[in-house]
């Protein structure tokens, strides 16, 4: 037993959602492998059987900054190509089902920033992802759809791809190469470095797709339930939530910021089995 | 229903791959430009390809295949030396006319394919095209507004090519037709020529546009440093071009923000 903010809880040893990290350094590396192949590809080489599209092409993100250009002019945003609007479709109806899985199972800057933040936790320990003051945090929070709003606007009147040049997931995939920008490169490397205090700062507290995706937590089919009955309120859930979800206080967890990772429940760190569940309304 | 992790992640990579595996079999997964540029859809030009729809990808062939603009008239406007014109990618000109004071790359070509064929162009902004180019456009049948844009907005091929590649470079000499070449007051058919130094009276952000300007007119160093992500340079005389060119900014990204951000001031 310890003793945590004057709560005396009982710890555990956290179990964690192992295919999740399988299916997201999958994703990583299909990722990584793409980019490089499209810049061989480029220079007359390529590597056999693996796609060689532009990062630009395989990005749902892409599908949402055009929408605007497509419903007016009927053409995408310059560098944006259908495949972005296939992924955006696929992504939402992903989101409508089980909320935002594309950020805590596909995304591979949440997957890079998660690994980084394996040494913050080392290091900082209990300290780890508590430095932003709660106020100031609830505050920030709200950043990322200032973000959304400002890349939409943008993107909409200069009809040009204005956010690659401040996208860390961009700058992550072609930091080789003349295309990224030094701002990219800068956001990419400050994010990294304050994935050792805080874990998924972009997540948190910028990410423009996360911010929209976050939306569906408001109603997605499955979700994150807690049944009281059981439940011991040993504050586990909320300790591990790597978003800081109070996961404990509520008994749905309809929190903008959840991401699907799954490592609240009972399949994980929650000691109680069937009290922390991904699932439907009225389960069991 | 309840879901554990391992159907979860089932259920994420079938659906993200069955959907890709459904697109592509329905014909909808495309991963490049169809290099098919967008139809004019009203006015005159209605149903013809619209050359403000040209890519930085499409190469000097694909301009060819949308606006019958041969691609070696092409290689000869932007002084390009290539045996195999058709193959060049309309971007790589940025890169090859980095050293000049104005930006030369797509949008470049995209005004020169609207001037090549008649076609009217957004011209409210500042696009910069190389005397080899310009003496193309003269031959051809511009209007009044086109050829005085076009005499306010050359610059010298920089050696890239034979000026003397295009049709009738000889009877034009550039020092002739392009006062920038020379430096000297610009001929007198055009507003913006008589004023050499348009930049800072103007207030259109350009290549010429330096930090000094902006301050000038108003814009605050806060501001500046907000659209370009960073400190501003120590010397207010470095243009802002070069500055993007310094700090691998996009001058074709910051150039509209700035401008917005001038725009404001007025």
């Amino acid at each position: 037993m310890i003793t945590v903010f004057g709560k005396r809880i009982r710890l555990f040893r956290p179990r964690s959602i192992w295919i999740r990290k399988l299916v997201q350094w999958g994703f990583f590396i299909l990722i990584a492998l793409i980019s490089i192949n499209h810049g061989l590809a480029e220079n007359g080489g390529g590597i056999p059987l693996l796609a060689n599209a532009s990062l630009h092409a395989v990005c749902p993100f892409g599908g949402v900054v055009t929408i605007y250009q497509f419903v007016t002019v009927g053409t995408f945003v310059q560098k944006v190509h259908q495949a972005s609007f296939v992924l955006m479709i696929i992504s939402f109806l992903l989101a409508i089902l089980f909320g935002p899985v594309f950020c805590g199972w596909v995304c591979p800057l949440g997957t890079i920033q998660e690994w980084v933040s394996n040494f913050g936790r080392k290091l900082f320990r209990r300290r780890f992802n508590h430095f932003v003051p709660a106020k100031l945090d609830n505050v920030l929070r709200y950043l990322r759809y200032g973000v959304l709003a400002w890349v939409v606007y943008m993107t909409a009147v200069t009809g040009t791809l204005i956010f690659a040049d401040y996208d860390p997931y961009f700058a992550l995939f072609n930091f080789w190469s003349s295309e990224v920008s030094i701002t990219g490169l800068v956001i990419l490397g400050v994010t990294l470095g304050l994935s050792l205090l805080v874990e998924r700062p972009w997540c948190k507290y910028a990410c423009p797709y996360g911010a929209l995706l976050g939306i569906t937590n408001l109603f997605r089919v499955f979700g994150i339930r807690r049944n009281e009955n059981t439940c011991k309120a040993d504050g586990a859930c909320s300790i591990m939530c790597p978003m800081n979800i109070p996961v404990d206080s509520v008994q749905v967890v309809r929190d903008h910021q959840c991401i699907s990772c799954l490592e609240c429940t009972s399949e994980a760190v929650c000691p109680v089995a069937k009290t922390v569940q991904f699932a439907t309304r009225g389960a069991k | 229903m309840t879901l554990t992790s391992k159907y979860l992640a089932i259920l994420v990579v079938v659906i993200l791959f069955g959907g890709i595996f459904f697109s592509s079999a329905m014909g909808w997964w495309q991963t490049e430009s169809t290099k098919e540029a967008a139809k004019i859809t009203s006015g005159e030009f209605a149903g013809q390809a619209n050359p403000a729809d040209i890519r930085g990808s499409y190469t000097f062939g694909d301009v060819e295949k949308n606006f019958a603009v041969p691609s070696a008239v092409l290689a000869a406007a932007f002084g390009i030396q290539d045996s195999n014109p058709a193959a060049l990618a309309v971007k790589s000109l940025e890169g090859m006319y980095s050293a000049s004071g104005q930006e030369i790359g797509t949008s470049s070509v995209r005004l020169f394919v609207a001037f090549y064929k008649g076609m009217p162009y957004d011209l409210s902004t500042d696009i910069y095209l190389p005397e080899s180019a310009a003496t193309i456009l003269r031959t051809r049948n511009l209007k009044s507004e086109q050829a005085a844009y076009l005499a306010a907005h050359t610059v010298p091929n920089l050696g890239l090519g034979p000026a003397t590649t295009a049709p009738q470079a000889t009877l034009l000499p550039a020092a002739q037709s392009t006062p920038q070449a020379t430096g000297a007051p610009a001929a007198q058919s055009t507003p913006q020529a008589q004023t050499p130094n348009a930049s800072s009276t103007d207030r259109v952000v350009k290549g010429t546009t330096t930090f000094g300007d902006l301050l000038s007119w108003g814009v605050s160093q806060a501001t500046i440093e907000q659209v370009l992500g960073g400190s501003m340079p120590a010397a207010p005389g470095m243009k802002v071009k070069d500055y993007c060119t310094e700090k691998g900014l996009s001058f074709e990204t910051i150039r509209p923000a700035l401008q917005a951000r001038v725009d404001q001031v007025k």
